[in-house]
Order: C-alpha cells, then sequence, then structure tokens
C-alpha cells in the first residue's frame, strides 16, 4: 500500500478500497480484507451500537477508514443540523476515520430529509451559501471537508457556473478538498450534455483526495447512479484520465444494490491497477427498462437477528 | 425568501406530496409562483417534468426498500402492493425527518394502528386489522434492539460464581437491550419463517408474552411464560429485585414463594439469553 503523502490537502493515497457494507461483516470478521482501506457510510454507524459498530471497530483496528455522509446536507438553506454534526464528530472519534466526506448537494428543506442527493442551482447566490456552510462545518469538525460532486438529472435554467467551476471556486473559498466520483462525471455529462473528460480535466487537481468508481444504468433517455454493476469501460476510462493528472489518489469501488460477494467486489476494485497498466476492461453500461433506484440506501437496515 | 430557498421548497412539495406529476408540479408552481419551465432547463431527451419525475419516483422507490428491509415480515403478511400503499400513505403523513434513515419506520406501527376503523368485533376484522400492527410493532422492537446500546462492552461479572443470585439478588439487572411486548398474536414462528425464507402460517388469535434482547451482538425474540414476562417487566421498573418478585406475584396472583422457586430454575438461562445480567 502506497501510503506516501502527496500534495491532496496533505492526505495520503490510502490505495484501492470498498463500502463497508453488511452483507460482508460475516467475511470480514473472519478473514484477511485484502483491501487498503475502508469507506464506511457515516450515518449507518452513529447512534448504532449493535453488531455493525463492532465490526468497524474491527476493521478501524486493521485499516485506514474513510467516513462518507449522506445527510449533511450541505446545499440546504435550513439551518446546519448541529445535532447532526454532533453525532458525526462523535462518531469521527470512535473511528478516526483519514478524512471525512459529503456530497455538494442538499437533501431536503422545512426539516424534511429526501434520503436523496438533490442538485443545486449552480449560481453565485449557491456558491456563497455553501462556501459559508462549508466553513462552519470545517469549524465544527476540525478538519477539512471533503465534497463529491453528484449524480444529477437536471439542471437549473438559474445556473451561471458549471459544476466544475463551481466546485474550484468553492476549494478556492474554504480549503475543502473533492472526491471525484468519475461515475458521477459520466452519469451527470451523458445526462445534461457535457464532455466527461472536459470536466475531469478542468478540476482542480491537487485538491482531489479520493476518487471514487460505481457502475450506473442506462435507462434509455438518461443514466442513473445505481451502484449495482460492474464499472463500465467508459468509467475506467474516466478514471484512468483521473488518476493521470492527481498524480494518484485513494480509489473507492461502491456497491450498494445487487451487492456481489466480497471476492468479487474485491476481484472488481483489484481492476483499476489494470487499468492503470493501460488495460481497459471491456465492460458495457447496463441497461434496463425496469425502475431502478438511484443512490439505494436499504443496504443500511440490515438487522443481525438469529 | 432567497431564490435558493424557494427552489428547494419548491422541488421538495413536488418530491414528497402524492399525486399525479403534472398535478404536483401545477400546485408547486402555483405556490411558490415558480414555472417550472422556466426554472428546468430541457433537453432533447427529456422535458422538465420528466427530470423531476426521476426525483419524485426515486424518493418513493429508495423508501419504499427501506421499509421493506425494516418490515420484511409484514411484507410478507399484506403482500408488496398492500404494503407498498400503506408504507406511501404513511411517507404522505409523516415525511422523512432524520438524517438516520433508522428512524423512518420508528411510527409505522402507529400509523397502522391510527389508520384502523374505530370499531369492530369480528374475528376476521382482529385479523385483518390488528394483526399488522402486532406485527409491525414486533419488527419495529427487532430494529430498536439491534441498534441500542447493549451489554456487550460490559466486562463480565460474577463470573467463576456459578449462581451468586441466590445469595445477593440486589446485583440483577435487565439488559438495556431488553425489549417487552404483549400482543394478541403468537407471531415468534411467523417471522422466524419469514427470515429463513420459508412460508409462514398465519397465527390464530391468542395472548402472547415475548421478549426481544441482544447478546454478543446477535438479537434473540422468544415468548415468554406470563410469570416471566412480568417479572421482567417489573425489575425494569422497579428499583429491586424483591419489589419486582412481589409486583409479578400480584400480577399473576400466584404466591411469592412460587416465583422465588421458578425464579432459581429460570433465572440461568434468563442470563444466558442476556435478558439479565449480573451487576
Amino acid at each position: 500500500m502506497d501510503t506516501t503523502v502527496i500534495n491532496r490537502l496533505g492526505l495520503p493515497n490510502l490505495g484501492l478500497g470498498v463500502g463497508l457494507r453488511s452483507k460482508h461483516y460475516s467475511h470480514l470478521m473472519q478473514n484477511d480484507p485484502v483491501v487498503d482501506w475502508f469507506e464506511i457510510i457515516s450515518e449507518n454507524y452513529m447512534n448504532n451500537f449493535g453488531y455493525g459498530r463492532h465490526v468497524l471497530n474491527h476493521i478501524a483496528s486493521i485499516r485506514p477508514i474513510v467516513m462518507h455522509g449522506v445527510s449533511m446536507s450541505v446545499g440546504s438553506t435550513d439551518p446546519l443540523n448541529l445535532d447532526y454534526l454532533k453525532q458525526l464528530k462523535q462518531l469521527a472519534d470512535f473511528v478516526n476515520p483519514v478524512w471525512i466526506s459529503d456530497h455538494l448537494c442538499w437533501t431536503g428543506v422545512a426539516n424534511i430529509n429526501t434520503h436523496d442527493l438533490l442538485p443545486l442551482p449552480l449560481t453565485i447566490e449557491s456558491l456563497h451559501h455553501v462556501a459559508s456552510r462549508v466553513n462552519q462545518i470545517q469549524d465544527i469538525l476540525q478538519r477539512p471537508l471533503i465534497l463529491e460532486n453528484p449524480s444529477t438529472y437536471l439542471e437549473f435554467e438559474s445556473s451561471t457556473l458549471q459544476e466544475w467551476e463551481f466546485l474550484s471556486e468553492l476549494v478556492n473559498k474554504t480549503g475543502c478538498g473533492l472526491l471525484l466520483d468519475v461515475n458521477n462525471v459520466f452519469v451527470s455529462g451523458f445526462n445534461h450534455g457535457f464532455d466527461p473528460e472536459f470536466y475531469i480535466r478542468n478540476i482542480p487537481h491537487q485538491s482531489v483526495v479520493q476518487i471514487h468508481v460505481a457502475g450506473p444504468t442506462d435507462c434509455d433517455t438518461y443514466l442513473l447512479d445505481t451502484h449495482d454493476q460492474p464499472v463500465p469501460t467508459q468509467v475506467w476510462k474516466l478514471y484512468q484520465l483521473a488518476q493521470e493528472l492527481t498524480g494518484g489518489v485513494s480509489t473507492l469501488l461502491e456497491w450498494d444494490a445487487n451487492i456481489p460477494e466480497y471476492p468479487e467486489l474485491v476481484a472488481e476494485v483489484q481492476k483499476a491497477k489494470e487499468v492503470l497498466k493501460g488495460h481497459l476492461p471491456n465492460v458495457p453500461v447496463y441497461r434496463t427498462s425496469a425502475d431502478a433506484v438511484s443512490n439505494p440506501v436499504n443496504h443500511q437496515m440490515q438487522a443481525t437477528h438469529e | 425568501m432567497s431564490e435558493l430557498t424557494t427552489l428547494q421548497k419548491w422541488l421538495t412539495s413536488i418530491i414528497v406530496r402524492p399525486g399525479m406529476l403534472d398535478d404536483k408540479i401545477r400546485l408547486a408552481d402555483e405556490h411558490y409562483q415558480v414555472k417550472n419551465d422556466k426554472v428546468i432547463r430541457p433537453s432533447l431527451r427529456l422535458s422538465p417534468a420528466q427530470k423531476i419525475e426521476i426525483y419524485s419516483k426515486g424518493y418513493i422507490l429508495r423508501l419504499l426498500e427501506c421499509m421493506e428491509a425494516e418490515y420484511p415480515a409484514l411484507n410478507k403478511l399484506l403482500g408488496q402492493n398492500l404494503f407498498h400503499k400503506f408504507v406511501k400513505a404513511y411517507l404522505v403523513q409523516l415525511p422523512p425527518n432524520s438524517p438516520d434513515l433508522y428512524n423512518l419506520g420508528e411510527a409505522f406501527p402507529a400509523f397502522l394502528k391510527a389508520s384502523q376503523p374505530q370499531t369492530y368485533n369480528s374475528d376476521e376484522g382482529v385479523l385483518m386489522y390488528d394483526l399488522p400492527v402486532n406485527l409491525a410493532m414486533f419488527e419495529r422492537c427487532i430494529a430498536e434492539v439491534s441498534r441500542i446500546e447493549g451489554l456487550e462492552s460490559r466486562a463480565e461479572e460474577g463470573a467463576g460464581n456459578e449462581m451468586p443470585y441466590l445469595f445477593n439478588t440486589t446485583t440483577i439487572y435487565t439488559s438495556p437491550c431488553l425489549k417487552l411486548l404483549t400482543l394478541q398474536f403468537p407471531l415468534v414462528d411467523f417471522i422466524q419463517h419469514v427470515y429463513n425464507d420459508l412460508e409462514p402460517e398465519v397465527p390464530f388469535k391468542q395472548d402472547s408474552f415475548i421478549c426481544i434482547c441482544r447478546k454478543n451482538y446477535r438479537v434473540n425474540f422468544h415468548e415468554l411464560e406470563v410469570w416471566q414476562w412480568h417479572f421482567l417487566n417489573a425489575l425494569q421498573n422497579k428499583t429491586n429485585y424483591m419489589a419486582a418478585v412481589i409486583d409479578t406475584a400480584n400480577a399473576c396472583k400466584v404466591a411469592t414463594d412460587t416465583i422465588m422457586a421458578d425464579l432459581i430454575l429460570w433465572l440461568p438461562v434468563a442470563i444466558g439469553l442476556g435478558y439479565v445480567y449480573l451487576k
């Protein structure tokens, strides 16, 4: 594992990692994790004192952990949820994560949480609003926040900035880091008609701390971020470009529905090594006419019972 | 209200409201003085309404999956169509407001109860209305017990003394992750069958005293004898063991000595299952 500290807010390249999911708890308690590091969904372990936290405690003792949230709602116009941030910090004190990330999005307003990653109008108003909140959050967490570009399915007419411009300005204003989800760039690029490569070439590479790869679904007229398939060739190609431009950052495979057995999951993330050698897997984007779910979250709900 | 606030309230109202998409968009447009086709950028492939629909459809599908994961036995009993109808109505009445998905289904048993007719007498009515509520209460307790603080972080105490409770009952406490339920149906077998992917049999009405607990991170649930249930319930609420024994004897209308004699035999089982522990 290469843990050489490079210029990514001083954060290390952790190598290849996967998400810690309850389906693999039993396997991971009895076997070597194989991968270099794990990402957890923060909300799944806040106020959770059951088996999940026990497994997390074990994994954290043998591998680096990164906390990835889905409910910080950094773009919401509701007041910051200070109780949530307090619980997040408590979890961070327990886990000692290498960094904490969430999304450039809002999850709801008027005290409603849709549990979705909703898009912002990319305006100067939004930029000031988000930058102010990121600064407050960073003060509370006492560490830089790492923000991920979400998959989006609509754009606002009022947007005056491209997403890569918005993220660059946000980095300048707050010193936050970026979690570049190349699958989300691919999905949003298809949905909104921009060139994903141009997007990746125009973000501030020195601030990219982590990369996500995942498999989306082709719903004919749009792509959906389903995290339920192998990573397609197009996403690996963007990954290759991103690693070249960033100089090498931590890589995480997201797989949140139709989750395979652990060895298959590991094999999928290990493909990244071949990609970096120039060998791109030939994998088409999965197509379906059935209803698919973006940002699946039900993997967080499994109990352990006799 | 800033433009950003207006847009967020407008889109949220469309996503979480029930009804046909076009109606929801029209109502939100009117309420927030927004024109959807002026706000959302169209594309060659999709209209603004179709783009909004991706989010409104995803919201329901995503939360339905979560509720299916928390209430698998209820889903089995009702069938997916009816289960989804109740969940959709629940989400309309109580849209999620917590970052924690485990809070999503918290009020579902109470919602189901409130959805029932005020009065019904027939056995068929009891089966139709009370059984789903009982099952929802049971599954919610299982979800809660799986996550609340338990005894796992506590060092084993009293080890080496085989039956210390025979001599010092002041050290006996109920587990912090013990939950007790009284139900109108015996549902342990039904839930076990669903969890094991077996076809469950719908039970007949019969009072059932349930204990749900967690030990070594595994959730267990069992049907108790009435006196056992009363004892655990009393021990949860009373200050000491003897007060719980007296309470149990009064509730079950048996002699205190009888309860104490039964406890000598049963306490090792209760300790083994993690219902009680020795401090």
